[in-house]
């Protein structure tokens, strides 16, 4: 095809947005609350995911050891204990340390220690964070296999209630996303098929006289895509506005954050790029691809 | 040239649109194709057209074998054929140097080309003043005669025209079939079909009469104009 085609094809699409402006006007909308849909459930599931995360990482196991326990044993248990597989940190307390810091701790009940002494009646202990929570079962078998401890202290109801939670969001994420995956589709495919339809007698002229399928496609598809990369642009800046009003409005309820820990959402920056050049990328191949399929049954004069 | 041998068309419905039709039309001639709705006109333009396929025998125009033809090579061949139809088909946006451009641009024509080429076409069939303007500004005369420079700026060998007088007041149809003329003397093959007897009868020629799928008359008559001489 000649460069002058090129540029004819690229240049009626353009145009057709113009000249079919009611239809092209309801596909960007349709196109734009789709995107909004799925990214805005998107990012609601990637917090809900990361909020877990974050709770996920508090998640401690204490270890305490045998009195009897020399400071050789408690040194190589250290690299036996990291030695585990799911064990990410690993914090020796000493009896002492963990004496004191009960202290601070307790500070409003200091006529309890009078009774106590100064001797640390603790044991020394190790402080480990479990990487996966759903393995915590075998990684509490492995500790316990080990040498020189006294007993294991591990949140096993809140991992259990967790694991659970975990699950029934990812069920109910999928289950949503693809929900609103194919609501999308379908509206999309809808707003592009009364668009083609509205424009089947050209479609049908062209063929008459000798025009091949990519010249009759080539305009849609340049049609699809344009309007899809501005339904993508606006849904963008919609919902990084609204996504960035929302975390500061959660990060002004101090109540609310300090129960989650304010890294238990995911900041706007960290998603800005991913939702520009995702919204822009899926509306301009959606859009795009779902003109020119609804083309397929005109082109077959 | 246009040639149909023992063709029939039977549709998915089982309605037999053609019957083991003969029909041989050679380069440069002018053909009136007539009958009564359902006589089988529309499948045999849709078949010169390869919109459809035959159930059975074998098609050829303009030295394309339809038969064999793949569906996707279908522009080849149209890119042959100007058609003109009765509800006139112009894209109702587009002007009337457009609408006839645009068959240019589908074939890929240079700009150049484009250039002298619509404007001569346009001056040929006499709208040279309504050049810029939109279908809903033309009477139905003017509308057929944009249609037929559509369907003449590529220089096809062939003009297939499916009651293009179908729209138009007496006299404009008058006007229409004696511009279809002057197309075919300079040596374009027409094929008109047409349901009105009384043109046939003006204008004389070949005439193919069909009913119920099949050929039934297949030969020259004289004009009325010749009929009132003798």
């Amino acid at each position: 095809m000649k460069l002058s085609g090129v540029n004819y094809l690229f240049r009626q699409g353009v145009r057709n947005i113009w000249t079919n402006r009611i239809m092209s006007v309801a596909s960007f909308c349709i196109l734009m609350v789709s995107l909004l849909l799925v990214g805005f459930s998107t990012l609601f599931i990637v917090n809900v995911n990361s909020i877990i995360g974050g709770i996920e990482n508090k998640n401690e196991v204490i270890i305490y050891l045998d009195d009897d326990i020399s400071q050789e044993k408690i040194g190589a248990m250290e690299n036996e204990l990291r030695a585990i597989e799911n064990i990410s940190d690993v914090v020796f307390y000493s009896k002492d340390e963990a004496f004191a810091q009960m202290k601070s701790e307790m500070a409003d009940s200091e006529e309890l220690f009078q009774y106590v002494g100064e001797e640390s009646p603790l044991p020394d202990s190790y402080r480990v964070k479990v990487e996966n929570i759903e393995k915590m079962s075998s990684t509490l078998m492995a500790i316990n296999n080990l040498d020189g401890i006294y007993s294991v202290k591990a949140p096993n109801d809140f991992v259990n209630v967790l694991t659970e939670l975990k699950r029934f969001i990812s069920l109910i994420s999928v289950t949503v996303l693809a929900a609103l995956v194919i609501v999308s589709l379908v509206m999309i495919s809808n707003a592009s098929r009364a668009s083609v339809e509205m424009r089947k007698r050209e479609i049908e002229i062209m063929k008459y006289v000798g025009a091949t399928n990519a010249f009759v496609k080539t305009p849609f598809f340049v049609e699809g895509m344009v309007i899809g990369i501005l339904a993508g642009a606006v849904s963008a800046v919609i919902t990084l506005a609204g996504y960035s009003k929302v975390m500061e409005m959660i990060m002004s309820q101090q109540s609310l954050w300090s129960a989650i820990g304010s890294g238990g959402f995911t900041p706007t920056s960290s998603v800005a790029v991913k939702i520009v050049i995702g919204y822009i990328a899926a509306g301009a191949v959606i859009s795009a691809v779902g003109t020119v399929m609804s083309t397929k049954k005109y082109v077959k004069v | 040239m246009v040639e149909l041998k023992n063709v029939s068309v039977t549709y998915s419905n089982g309605v037999d649109a053609l019957n083991d039709v003969n029909i041989k039309i050679k380069d440069g001639e002018f053909v009136f194709v007539v009958g009564k709705s359902g006589a089988g006109k529309s499948t045999f333009i849709r078949l010169l057209l390869k919109e459809i396929e035959p159930t059975k025998g074998r098609i050829q125009v303009n030295g394309f074998n339809l038969t064999k033809m793949k569906k996707r090579n279908a522009y080849r061949l149209r890119r042959t054929i100007g058609c003109v139809f009765q509800d006139f088909k112009l894209i109702e946006s587009m002007n009337v140097y457009d609408n006839v451009a645009f068959v240019l641009r589908c074939i890929d024509a240079s700009n150049k080309y484009i250039r002298n080429r619509v404007p001569y076409v346009i001056d040929l069939v006499g709208l040279k003043d309504k050049a810029y303007c939109k279908p809903s500004e033309l009477s139905g005369g003017e509308k057929q005669r944009a249609a037929i420079a559509r369907a003449l700026v590529n220089d096809p060998q062939l003009i297939i025209a499916d009651e293009p007088t179908g729209n138009l007041d007496p006299a404009l149809k008058h006007d229409i079939v004696e511009l279809l003329q002057a197309i075919n003397d300079c040596g374009t093959t027409v094929i008109m079909v047409t349901h009105e007897h009384e043109i046939v009868q003006e204008f004389g020629g070949r005439i193919i009469s069909m009913q119920d799928g099949r050929v039934v008359f297949d030969d020259i008559i004289k004009s009325s104009y010749d009929l009132e001489r003798q």
